[in-house]
């Protein structure tokens, strides 16, 4: 479903290099963790994937489904099929839940050659998809994000995601600042959402998600590489030893 | 000769006509206003007020009372809004409706000061300084007649006055002048409407003052949607008597030379005061608000927010003058300012005015000018909504913010309509 080879991206505007060198394969139906140090270049990842013009890609490929990833606009990305839970959700201030979902939803329909949702039809499906995460309904009349808690806005993202229905589906640090029950909230609402269609990437930095959310692969990401993967004990391996040993291993600066 | 003079004469031409056909008092407030507009003249380039808006430019020499080009008709809106529906033709009443509801009073302004001189007189001029503002000094000056709308003591007018501005002079200067009270306790809303009058290249400079006597509240919205070859100068003077509200939106959406000029003195304790503002500025367009709130007397709020979204080559400009006198302690003024200019060959230019002399008040204000949030516009992308449609939405939900302090919920609906139908050609 998604083929990263040799991907270097580096800051726009200054030219810094942030991802040295990236290779990530991810199959339909599998759910990929990718831990690593703050500033390692996780949600840089997530952001070029997303096609966020800050970030300049000056070498590599990516391989969406069949299609060159890098030649799409952010919002043909989303209509395709990739879904980005931001770890910084933005708020927006007079656009409401309902209209932004509305607009995204029947965009995305209207891609794969559906017809727009029925405004009783859109009701039935925002009212199913915000119990998923026990999303308050009265959240929807709201402005998208505005005022809400740290856990609603997390939320609202895996609501979000549920709406869209999408392939892939990468979530950025979706569980910190989740008390342990909004945390399970959310991974049950992921959990539902997986099948043999759906591939996750959840970046983390913490083993108790994968507890919940249990991972095919784990990858660390360092200093803008992938430069360790393995099943979901490595996962508890880091936990343990944090990640010098790995700097150690691979001769990574960290 | 200049064009001021010129102006002064054809005035007091009619001034002697009108004293010659046994003449009526009203002649001697006008010339009162001649004689402040004489002493002060047009604003010239070197006037700070005018600094950004070189309205005088717009009194070419060919410019004049006498309209005889006829007069073309706007495009109506809010008919369905349940309410009193007047009509003008240059700012003044096509007719007197018939059946009113007891305590309101409409008429023109002429008919009531021959009716009640000490009323009239009493009322008139009341924020209104002529030694200060010279177009509404020239409007008070030349207008013939006004309208009178007089809400007595405790009366609360539940139907919303909606004041159709439906026929304009094709050219030349229109000059009207406007008189709302609310007496003791009385409360009333009124809604002008100025629709798209095309190609009408008339000059409206109106005076418009409001007062509210003592816990009174008068709520006003105004729409101008004239066409790119209109100018206005819309001078509001509202005076505030003791715990009383006032309330203006004034949305700007046409006009190729717009000065909102929005004076308020609260002159008594406990007033609410809140001025909002919206305007879009397209093409070439020129749309410029000053608002002054003068804080004579103390324990008053006034809230202000103006937003205005600038494109093409237009000019958006805002001053927010807030004055709090030296006894006037605890006051609370707030005032905010925020502009979105949407291409490079836009400008803006935003400038609050703080003048505190009172030691014990809360004043905040804030200006922003900028682009679109590109953090917001990605989200939106994000989620599949195409770069055209995530602008709209942005834009809409600015200029909405302000909307959204009007009342009545039609208005609301038809200003989001022309909103979209606006932005929408600008957010591709
Ligand atoms: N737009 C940007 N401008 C400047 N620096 C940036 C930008 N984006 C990323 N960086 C820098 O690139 C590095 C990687 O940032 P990134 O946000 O990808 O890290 P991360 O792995 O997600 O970290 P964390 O675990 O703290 O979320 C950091 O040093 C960051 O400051
Ligand atoms: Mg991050």
């Amino acid at each position: 479903m998604l083929t990263i080879k040799n991907l270097h991206a580096s800051i726009e505007e200054d030219g810094t290099e942030i991802l040295k060198g990236l290779d990530l394969t991810v199959n339909a139906g599998e759910v990929h963790a990718i831990m690593g140090p703050n500033g390692s270049g996780k949600s840089t990842l997530a952001s070029v994937l997303a096609g966020r013009e800050d970030y300049e890609v000056t070498e590599g490929s990516i391989d969406f489904d069949g299609e060159d990833l890098l030649e799409m606009e952010t919002d043909e990305r989303a209509r395709e099929g990739l879904f980005l839970a931001f770890q910084y959700p933005v708020e927006l201030p007079g656009v409401s839940m309902s209209n932004f979902l509305k607009q995204a939803v029947n965009s995305v329909r209207e891609h794969r050659g559906e017809e727009p949702l029925s405004a009783g039809d859109f009701l039935k499906l925002m009212k199913e998809k915000a119990a998923l995460v026990h999303l308050d309904p009265s959240l929807k009349t709201r402005s998208v994000n505005e005022g809400f808690s740290g856990g609603e806005k997390k939320r609202n993202e895996i609501f979000q995601l549920a709406m869209l229905d999408p392939k892939l589906a990468i979530l950025d640090e979706t569980d910190s600042g989740l008390d342990i029950d909004a945390l399970r909230i959310v991974a049950d609402g992921v959990n539902d959402l997986r099948g043999e269609d759906r591939a996750f990437v959840v970046i983390t930095h913490y083993q108790r998600l994968l507890d919940y959310i249990v991972p095919d692969f784990v990858h660390v990401l360092v200093d803008g590489k992938i430069v360790m993967s393995g099943g979901k004990e490595l996962a508890l391996e880091l936990e343990e030893k944090g990640y010098d040993w790995i700097k150690a291993d691979t001769g990574q600066a960290v | 000769m200049q064009i001021e003079q010129k102006l002064l004469n054809e005035i007091n031409a009619r001034l002697e006509r009108q004293d010659a056909n046994g003449g009526n008092g009203w002649a001697s407030t006008r010339r009162l206003a001649a004689g402040a507009f004489k002493d002060m003249g047009l604003p010239t380039r070197r006037s700070e007020a005018y600094k950004y808006t070189p309205v005088a430019k717009r009194f070419t020499d060919n410019l004049s009372l006498e309209n005889e080009a006829g007069t073309v008709q706007a495009t109506r809106a809010l008919e369905q809004l349940d309410g009193i529906h007047l009509s003008t033709t240059n700012g003044l009443l096509d007719s007197v409706p018939a059946h009113l509801p007891s305590g309101l009073t409409i008429s023109s302004l002429v008919d009531a000061y021959q009716g009640n001189r000490v009323f009239v007189n009493d009322h008139l001029s009341r924020a209104f300084v002529a030694e200060r503002d010279a177009f509404s000094s020239l409007a008070a000056a030349a207008a013939e007649d006004g309208i009178l709308i007089h809400v007595a003591a405790n009366t609360a007018v539940d139907q919303t006055i909606v004041i159709h501005h439906d026929n304009v002079s094709s050219s030349g200067l229109v000059q009207p002048r406007l008189l709302v009270v609310a007496d003791k306790g009385a409360s009333v809303q009124i809604i002008e409407h100025f629709g798209h009058a095309g190609a009408s290249s008339a000059f409206e400079n109106r005076i418009a003052e409001m007062m509210v006597a003592d816990g009174g509240s008068i709520d006003h919205v105004l729409i101008f949607e004239r066409s790119e070859e209109a100018t206005f100068v819309n001078g509001l003077h509202v005076y505030q008597e003791g715990s009383s509200h006032y309330a203006t939106n004034t949305i700007t959406l046409g006009g190729g030379m717009v000065r909102n000029n929005l004076h308020f003195l609260p002159d008594g304790e406990e007033c609410e005061t809140h001025l909002n503002g919206l305007y879009i500025a397209r093409g070439s367009q020129h749309i410029d608000n000053h608002t002054f709130v003068d804080h004579a007397k103390p324990n008053c709020e006034s809230n202000e927010l103006f937003k205005g979204i600038v494109a093409d080559t237009a000019t958006g400009v805002f001053n927010g003058k807030i004055l709090v006198r030296q006894d006037s302690q605890k006051i609370n003024a707030y005032q905010s300012s925020k502009s979105i200019l949407l291409d490079r060959s836009a400008s803006i230019y935003a400038k609050p005015e703080l003048e505190i002399y009172a030691d014990d008040v809360r004043c905040s204000h804030g200006a922003t000018t900028g682009e679109l949030d590109e953090d917001a516009l990605f989200y939106l992308r994000a989620r599949g909504i195409p770069a055209e449609k995530a602008r709209l939405l942005l834009l809409e939900a600015f200029a909405r913010d302000v909307v959204d302090l009007i009342k009545e919920g039609s208005v609301r609906d038809y200003l989001y309509a022309r909103l979209h139908a606006i932005l929408e050609a600008h957010a591709s």
